[in-house]
């Protein structure tokens, strides 16, 4: 084998407040597989998109087939043989395999468009290099996700002329009989000897495809796995997290109760499926799992917001018909969505419109607002939840991230709910707001309130949670106790590791709440 | 022709003529004719009544009615005498339109169709029925002369006057008159009025008139080819508070006679056309064409002079538009 | 294992059904109204319902190239309902010159095909420069242009009688007429550039999706830009017809031009088997909505009624295409 065929070197890149990445290097051979890892914000995206020229580095040195690259810009990249899989599809619904397969790139004969051409070129792909039959006048909105997924890979490759392909989390989106169809043209790409860089959460996955792997964290490669195996998994995971749980979280005051929300055999038939859960009145849910494990799904159609296809929602044994957000409401079950700018904060109002949102029956007579009622309020619980600035009058688009959250949070005390369903309930928070929008759900909880926190944070489910349930591929894969699990572990379990190694091979017997 | 207009006075007079030329016409028939009827639009008033009246006199004669509406668009409704040419029909009625429909009236004419036309005079139809335009002109510029005590300055909204032949022939005419009455301006320039929106540009352009001519300085306001623009204008005057100024129009539509026949209405004078009668004219001439009698080139159809309240109130119970009280 | 995949009926296609039925629909209604109306099946007939059609069918043209570089959304995706008001405009200024002004029929032409650049230039710097959205762009462009239009033709109608128009009215090419054939053309040539070749594909990437495009390197605003252009060309081109068929320009027909381009455009997308916007859809949709319209006229349908027919049907037509789209 000669020499790498991809070498980034010592690559440093700042955003203002912020060293994204801090003298990282990856390297990646002819017919390698290569994974990197990380966890989020440990710089895996950012050194991808240096190499796809979306960023300039402010340090470091690339080179390919052991020429340096100097002027990185998307168009050198693509011409020097470097193609990007993203995750998202990007693909048009109403245009057939052959038309996606050559958008931006279509072959033009002396009269307009070879179209015959273009469809036999694809075909042809299709069956030598990716080993597969796909029938390329079909409309990609009528394929499956893995074959979508082809279609995208097979636009990337067509011309013949990559050297290197970086794929980011190319399973996220499928299900589990899809991934192997897609596992199986990533091989045959490396049976032609190009090279891949395989960008990916699911440990399990990287495991079982690639041949080396880099692990990134704050910025940097702090490891290089040339050997994989199923074991590989927990080494890869303590070099992805490296720390202990510092003192973000408040002290457990809260206890649980009697049964307040029990879900049985929810399945919205897509994404998630035979969902059981039991929530008891003072105690903290956690859900774990990927970006498309069915996680923010499961939780929005607990709100409302989606449609079950099967299975029941019970409120302290009243059976709950959610079919919009407003009955959840009307309930006292309540969501804290994960996009307050979307779907959380109505950005063009004040603070003290904010709040009293979903109470303002409360503080209205007659259709007619109240002013000094809500002002009332409103003033108390900016005093309650340390809002600033302490003005009701601020425009919601004006707050910091923790501020606004907490606004969000403080509509819903306005009302009297039971069930809290917190989603991301500190993303894009910092430290110090993080500290007390925790404290805040320690203290609805003591209060004898359900609260149920999905979450991407490992950490965050660890220190606040009394229970977690991890969510894979559409199903909830373990149930755990949260009592002396490591994050390590609770990462295993999230990733798909712990099912092949021993790290989490006891967690389904932990005890429960 | 003079003397048939002088003759016929307002009210009952005009329905019994009406009535004694349909009895004179007993013998006509459109049996087993089918009679292509084109409109140019059905939203005004006007045109609305005179496509009603060709169509239920064809029926009533026996005939089969294709109807064609152009939605006020003239191209569209030139496009439907293609329509009726290709549904092969015996004759075709069409009421307004503009210049586009002249080559569909030479093709139909070329395919031996005969074309019977309402208010618009082309030189490929049999027959044009029409108001008598003539006795409008000089009728309005009498009666407003003799409502401002035959002197006084006047302004007129006058945006057709070059563009439609009728309308020249109607503000045209109420000029000849005035131009008897030395003591009686016109003020210049003269307005324009828009045809779409007419009340609402009328009213607007009324009230900036009246803030430049203060109270004394202007004695009449006319409209010289309709009366739309007229409701505006009389709007303009209640809002302003003037009492000082009258207002003419011509065409006497049911809701102008309404304001008329209001107490103390500033509206003083019109002449009232029969649409309904006009159309219904049109479609006895086709019959009397067929019938093998030589018709004229034009046909008028009378009209309705109306002076103060009490005729307008007459004129609208005798037009059949109902009772005013 | 779940299978989250949808799976494909077996036997009967609801979904299928649903997508045929507009042209089903269409067919039934022409059948029919060829059995009640004397002549409508007849070459004649078909002669009128294509010459009728062509005013539309060529802005159609232009307003589907919109469509498709904006994506087929009516509120935020691309249209332009300004192309009418450029055909009014454009003839406007040719029944102008040619009439009033006395100049020679190119030169009428020159003047209008400028303005007509000018109109879709501003269209397309509004809405990828400035960041407008193509509705409301066009919309009060086309009160704007229609504004212009009223003064250059004093809101009056002006004849014309220029060899070429009374060619296009009159005159027959290979058994054709005039108006039709060369309308023929022009679409054949819309059709090829849009559907046939890479800068047209390129054109619906960037419509279909404009992540999906940028990803590809295509720079969706270039395409809508001269997308907008194209269609104030095609503009350029209607206003010859419309000249043509009213023997000159009369005020009023824009809206009438504007209510059936936007018709035939969306209906043309329900007979497209991709369901979306296509050329050719929208010029079949033209005919068609004017086959529909005749018809009715033929049946001696009483116009107070045709309106409420035409709408209801249209509205089945395009709801069921909706149906079939939600339905995969």
């Amino acid at each position: 084998m000669a020499g790498p065929v991809l070498q980034m070197r010592d690559i440093v890149k700042t955003f203002p407040g912020v060293r994204a990445l801090d003298g990282a290097s990856i390297s990646v051979s002819e017919g390698e597989i290569h994974g990197l890892v990380g966890e989020n914000g440990a710089g895996k995206s950012t050194v991808i998109k240096v190499l796809a020229g979306v960023y300039g580095a402010d340090s470091g040195s690339v080179t390919l087939d052991g020429q340096p690259l100097t002027a990185i810009t998307p168009a050198n990249v693509h011409d020097a043989g470097i193609r990007f899989i993203h995750q998202d599809l990007h693909l048009v619904p109403h245009f057939t395999v052959t038309e996606s397969v050559f958008m931006g790139q279509e072959v033009a004969g002396r009269f307009g468009l070879s179209k015959r051409q273009m469809r036999n070129m694809a075909e042809r792909f299709f069956r030598e290099v990716l080993d597969i039959e796909i029938g390329c006048g079909r409309l990609i909105r009528d394929l499956t996700t893995a074959e979508r997924k082809l279609v995208q890979i097979a636009r990337a490759l067509i011309d013949d002329k990559a050297r290197l392909v970086v794929f980011d989390e190319p399973t996220a989106p499928l299900a589990i009989g899809e991934i192997e169809k897609v596992f199986a043209a990533i091989r045959r790409l490396k049976a032609q000897g190009i090279a891949m860089i395989y960008v990916s959460h699911y440990l399990s996955e990287i495991t079982e495809i690639c041949d080396r792997v880099t692990v990134f964290r704050n910025g940097k490669d702090v490891a290089v796995f040339d050997k994989i195996s199923d074991d590989s998994a927990e080494d890869i995971i303590k070099a992805m997290v490296g720390r202990e749980l510092g003192q973000l979280y408040p002290n457990r005051t809260h206890a649980a109760g009697e049964p307040l929300l029990s879900v049985r055999g929810l399945s919205d038939g897509n994404r998630f499926f035979d969902v059981d859960l039991t929530l008891r009145r003072g105690e903290i849910l956690g859900i774990a799992g990927l970006i498309g494990s069915g996680r923010e799904e499961l939780v929005d159609t607990l709100y409302g917001l989606r449609k079950a296809k099967s299975g029941t929602i019970e409120l302290a044994d009243l059976p709950l018909k959610l079919s919009k957000p407003a009955d959840a409401v009307g309930k006292g079950v309540v969501l804290v969505p994960r996009d307050r700018r979307g779907d959380g904060l109505v950005l063009a109002m004040n603070v003290m419109e904010n709040i009293n949102l979903a109470s303002l029956e409360e503080v209205s007579k007659l259709g007619w607002e109240m002013r000094g009622a809500a002002r009332k309020r409103a003033e108390k619980l900016i005093g309650d939840l340390d809002i600033r600035p302490t003005n009701p009058d601020a425009i919601g688009q004006t707050l910091s991230g923790g501020n606004q959250q907490k606004v969000v949070l403080g509509r819903w005390l306005a009302i009297d709910a039971r069930v809290f369903i917190l989603d991301e309930p500190t993303a894009g928070v910092d430290v110090g707001a993080k500290v007390e929008i925790y404290q805040l759900i320690e203290d609805l909880a003591a209060k004898g309130a359900g609260i149920v926190v999905s979450s991407s944070d490992p950490g965050e489910l660890i220190g606040l949670c009394d229970r977690i349930l991890v969510m894979m591929r559409g199903r909830i894969n373990h149930e755990i106790g949260t009592q002396g699990l490591s994050i390590d572990q609770l990462v295993a379990m999230t990733t798909g590791a712990a099912d092949f190694s021993t790290a989490g091979g006891t967690a389904r017997s932990a005890h429960a709440g | 022709m003079w003397g048939i207009v002088k003759a016929v006075a307002v009210g009952t007079l005009v329905s019994t003529a009406f009535v004694a030329t349909a009895q004179a016409d007993g013998h006509l028939s459109l049996e087993g004719k089918r009679i292509g009827v084109a409109v140019v639009g059905t939203q005004h008033f006007w045109d609305r009544e005179a496509f009603t009246g060709a169509i239920e006199t064809v029926e009533k004669l026996g005939g089969e009615v294709v109807q064609v509406d152009g939605g006020r668009d003239n191209q569209v409704h030139a496009d439907n005498h293609d329509v009726l040419l290709a549904n092969e029909v015996d004759a075709v009625i069409s009421i307004l339109g503009d210049a586009a429909v002249e080559p569909k009236f030479e093709a139909l004419k070329n395919a031996g169709i005969p074309v019977f036309t309402v208010d618009h005079p082309s030189p490929h139809a049999i027959n044009n029925t029409t108001s008598d335009n003539y006795y409008m002109g000089t009728t309005i510029g009498r009666y407003m002369a003799d409502a401002i005590g035959g002197s006084g300055k006047v302004a007129v909204f006058n945006a057709f006057e070059g563009a439609l032949r009728i309308c020249g022939i109607r503000t045209g005419l109420w000029k000849y008159v005035l131009s008897d009455y030395p003591e009686i301006e016109i003020l210049q320039p003269e307005l324009a009025e828009e045809f779409a929106n007419a009340p609402e540009d009328a009213r607007k352009q009324t009230l900036d008139l009246l803030s430049q001519y203060p109270e004394g300085t202007i004695d009449a306001i006319h409209v010289g080819c309709w009366d739309q623009p007229a409701i505006g204008v009389v709007q303009a005057l209640e809002e302003a508070g003037r009492t000082d100024v009258v207002v003419t129009a011509l065409d006497g539509g049911p809701d102008t006679l309404e304001i008329m026949a209001e107490e103390g209405s500033p509206f003083v004078a019109n002449v009232a056309q029969q649409p309904r009668l006009i159309g219904s004219t049109s479609a006895m001439n086709v019959a009397r064409h067929f019938a093998g009698e030589t018709l004229l080139p034009q046909t008028y159809v009378d009209v309705v002079p109306v002076n103060g309240a009490e005729e307008a109130k007459a004129a609208y119970q005798n037009l059949g538009y109902g009772t005013l009280e | 294992m779940p299978d989250s995949v949808a799976t494909r009926p077996g036997g009967f296609d609801l979904r299928r059904a649903v997508g045929m039925a507009p042209v089903a629909i269409f067919v039934a209604m022409l059948i029919y109204i060829g059995f009640n109306a004397p002549n409508f099946l007849t070459w004649s007939t078909i002669q009128l319902v294509l010459s009728q059609s062509v005013p539309v069918v060529v802005v159609c043209l232009g307003l589907s190239v919109v469509v498709m570089a904006g994506g087929d959304d009516v509120v935020s995706g691309g249209i332009d309902l300004s192309v009418p008001a450029t055909a009014i405009l454009c003839a406007g200024i040719i029944a102008q010159q040619v009439t009033l002004a006395e100049q020679p029929l190119f030169l009428a032409a020159m003047l209008a095909f400028g303005a007509a650049l000018i109109v879709g230039a501003l269209n397309g710097f509004l809405v990828t420069r400035i960041g407008m959205t193509p509705l409301l762009t066009s919309l009060a462009m086309f009160v704007a242009v229609v504004g212009v239009n009223n003064v250059i033709t004093a809101s009056r109608r002006i004849d014309i009688d220029a060899p070429l128009i009374l060619f296009l009215r009159d005159d027959r090419i290979v058994g054709l007429p005039a108006g039709v054939a060369i309308a023929l053309v022009l679409c054949v040539v819309f059709v090829f550039a849009i559907h046939h070749t890479k800068w047209g594909l390129n054109l619906q990437a960037v419509g279909g999706s404009r992540e999906a495009a940028e990803v590809s390197g295509l720079r969706p605003s270039h395409f809508l830009f001269w997308s907008f252009v194209i269609a104030a060309f095609a503009g350029f081109l209607a206003s010859f017809f419309v000249l043509a068929r009213g023997s000159g320009s009369s005020p009023g027909t824009e809206d009438n031009l504007l209510l059936e381009m936007v018709l035939a455009t969306f209906l043309g997308a329900s007979f497209s088997p991709r369901r979306v916007v296509t050329v050719w859809g929208a010029v079949l949709g033209a005919v068609l909505v004017a086959a529909l319209s005749i018809g009715f006229k033929s049946m001696g349908v009483n116009v107070f009624w045709t309106g409420l027919i035409k709408g209801s049907l249209i509205l089945i037509v395009v709801a069921l295409g909706a149906a079939s789209q939600r339905m995969r």
